[in-house]
């Protein structure tokens, strides 16, 4: 009898186990479901009902991760990095938690808040149990310098990778098409208008150094005919005026010169780029 | 210590669900670098007065203000405020505002005058807010 | 006697066999879907302050169940949302019949009054099939605050103060003074004060830099069109005539618009105020959730 007992709360477990199990793998799906109708904030909602009624947490690691991949998609940076901490918490093993601390990365990535993504990518350099994980690291370490349009040192982190590859010859062409805020502005100062040839803005340049000729040889004839006043007030309120707005237009040009062509390259990457993104 | 940060991080999602309290859809999120602001020039032909008036801010917006650097510490700067003015009101209400626009930014003083502050640095001081109507006028 | 045990027991025992299999069935098929758990997950949403996952669970629910604690925990999640008209609207459902009746009229006047239309709420106040009995006090002290935002003259002190408590008083006498006594600058006398001393219309209303600086520039034009009138330069001096006349004219318009926005800034901050010190104190209502 007590034999028969046993198989029989035996049977009852399995049959509770495995068929709730059913039902939370079909929620598991529907929310999956959802999820790949790119409706997601009803995705949350499936995500949420599944761990709310998983008591065994068999999902409690998809399910945090997916609502974080959710928040992502909706642009909820910090409601996605919250989840994918939690699911980082739940990892079973080393493969999740290397999946959750990049999706944390390529969140910080996109928030643009690059110093924490480097750091976090440093983190998992450190960690030994991902030293075969290099070329991941490296991949998401150049991402970061990108949206931080620090060109220059993503192509030297996809060149760890490989030093053909795509997106580091990307980033050093981006890097080689820009130009020198820096050396506008001291060519500014020497020649005005100069920096503004130099950054392409060729009309502009042509109207400030004639503004320049024109203030500086009224300043210069009001000192020469004795006209010191004048002189002073010509020399600051116009010539001044205009030699400042030619550096201050030569840096302006520069830095939006540099967005142009950083600009050029965002846009291939979101577009364009087959590759892994944030 | 897991345990404190899943605790943390549960208090957290806790508060975040206000994010949820309207309903979202999914966005893309530009890589583009916002580019900075670009002068337009925009002849506004709602009428002749504001034909010819627009006509001359651009011209110069194009011979003057463009080449001398960025002087005007207000949004917007004093030659868009005469033409906002003078759309808003008309040729002489706007006229004797800008003349009053003109003196306040002689003044030396003037960030002691409760400017609201825009992101750029610049006080924010629209001609809507000198229009002699009270409920135009707005303090953010 | 053992025999007839024996037959009970494997009777009861196959019994209780059928039983678990049923249950067990039962039990394995969690339609996570249904009323009794969508009213489970709704309740723990409600509590994580997901107030529209929430809403829409309670929603569904409703659809089998009819409930006055979930009702209101439907009316209530709108009112947090702010969907304040939707709230309103759901807590008129519990007015009658509901032992949550008088708690729903409290925050059906609560969800009013966040609709900012302050007429339409103090007329609401008096719609006598609306009326709560036991908060009757709170929703009178809505109707006072309401007072405060709205242009219309103020209802005399012991009207305006009798919903609150003594201890408020002194500070609600500083706002109704603030109120009805608002330390305004008058535009004309700006612009009057303007037109005699240039720059003594901004003084009048603090602005004191820009007072300076009005008087000087006028005063400095004005220099500058009678030193080339007398210099003989007719064009530059009514060119600084014009100019003058100007920044004159603009100046006294400009003291006159200056006192205007020290109104409206005092005006605005007053009602700045007068919201902070409510929101603070939440409206000196009681936290009311089942």
């Amino acid at each position: 009898m007590k034999i028969r007992m046993i198989i029989i709360l035996f049977f009852l477990f399995f049959v509770v186990t495995a068929k709730g199990q059913d039902y939370v793998q079909s929620q598991f799906d529907y929310a999956n479901n959802i999820f790949g109708s790119q409706h997601y904030f009803d995705a949350i909602t499936e995500y949420k009902r599944l761990l709310f009624f998983d008591l065994t947490k068999a999902f409690i690691y998809e399910a945090n991760f997916k609502i974080g991949e959710c928040y992502k998609a909706g642009g909820k940076f910090d409601d996605a990095i919250e989840y994918f901490s939690i699911s980082e918490l739940n990892a079973r093993n080393d493969d999740e938690f290397f999946e959750s601390k990049t999706q944390i990365i390529r969140t910080n990535i996109l928030r643009r808040t690059t110093d924490r993504a480097l750091q976090l990518c440093d983190e998992l350099e450190k960690d030994e149990r991902f030293s075969s994980r290099t070329d991941d690291i490296n991949y998401w370490r150049g991402w970061s310098y990108i949206f931080a349009d620090e060109w220059k040192r993503a192509a030297n982190s996809f060149a760890k990778i490989n030093f053909n590859h795509e997106l580091k010859k990307l980033a050093a062409q981006t890097d080689k098409e820009k130009v020198s805020v820096t050396f506008a502005k001291v060519i500014s100062y020497i020649l005005p208008g100069a920096g503004a040839i130099y950054t392409g803005n060729y009309l502009s340049a042509l109207l400030s150094l004639s503004w320049n000729m024109l203030a500086g040889y009224w300043t210069v004839n009001s000192f020469v005919q004795d006209r010191v006043f004048d002189g002073f007030v010509v020399g600051e309120l116009v010539w001044l005026r205009f030699y400042r707005g030619a550096i201050y237009n030569a840096e302006q040009f520069a830095i939006n010169k540099n967005i142009e062509v950083a600009n050029k390259s965002l846009k291939f990457l979101q577009n364009e780029y087959k590759g892994i993104k944030p | 210590m897991r345990l404190f940060f899943l605790i943390i991080s549960i208090c957290a999602c806790s508060l975040s669900a206000q994010s949820d309290w309207a309903k979202w859809e999914a966005k893309q999120i530009p890589y583009e670098i916002p580019a900075s602001h670009q002068q337009e020039y925009k002849i506004d032909s709602s009428d002749l007065g504001m034909t010819l008036i627009s006509f001359a801010h651009n011209t110069y917006n194009f011979f003057v203000s463009d080449l001398d650097g960025d002087n005007c510490p207000f949004y917007p700067s004093c030659s868009s405020f005469f033409v906002l003015s003078v759309k808003e009101t008309n040729i002489i209400l706007g006229t004797l505002m800008f003349a009053d626009r003109f003196t306040r930014d002689l003044n030396f003083f003037k960030g002691m005058n409760r400017y609201p502050i825009a992101a750029n640095g610049k006080f924010i001081d629209p001609p809507s807010n000198y229009t002699m109507h009270i409920q135009k006028i707005k303090f953010d | 006697m053992a025999n007839s045990l024996n037959k009970t027991s494997l009777l009861f025992n196959n019994f209780a066999l059928i039983f678990i299999f049923m249950s067990a069935s039962l039990f394995a098929q969690p339609d996570f879907f249904s009323a009794k758990y969508r009213l489970e997950f709704g309740n723990y949403l409600y509590a994580e302050k997901d107030y529209l996952r929430a809403f829409h669970e309670f929603r569904n629910v409703l659809k089998t169940i009819d409930n006055d604690t979930i009702r209101f925990r439907l009316a209530n999640s709108l009112f947090k949302i702010s969907r304040m008209s939707e709230a309103a609207d759901n807590f008129k459902t519990l007015f009658f019949g509901s032992a949550l009746s008088e708690e729903a009229r409290l925050m059906f006047y609560q969800s009013a009054y966040f609709l900012n239309d302050h007429k339409w709420f103090r007329e609401l106040t008096e719609q006598e099939n609306y009326q709560t009995t036991k908060y009757k006090n709170e929703v009178e002290r809505l109707k006072s605050i309401t007072y405060f935002y709205d242009k219309i003259s103020l209802p005399d002190t012991n009207i305006l103060f009798k919903p609150f408590h003594d201890s408020v008083h002194t500070r609600l006498a500083k706002f109704y003074k603030q109120k009805k006594y608002p330390q305004y600058k008058s535009p004309t006398a700006a612009a009057v004060l303007s037109s005699v001393i240039p720059g003594a219309g901004k003084i009048y209303t603090g602005e004191i830099g820009d007072a300076v600086a009005a008087f000087l520039s006028t005063a400095a034009l004005a220099y500058l069109a009678v030193s080339n009138f007398n210099a003989e330069h007719k064009f530059r001096g009514w060119l600084f005539t014009g100019l003058t006349a100007v920044f004159y004219g603009g100046n006294i318009y400009g003291s006159a618009a200056a006192a205007q926005i020290y109104n409206a800034r005092i005006r605005f901050n007053f009602e700045n105020e007068v919201k902070l010190y409510f929101e603070e104190r939440n409206y000196f209502l009681p936290r009311i959730d089942f």
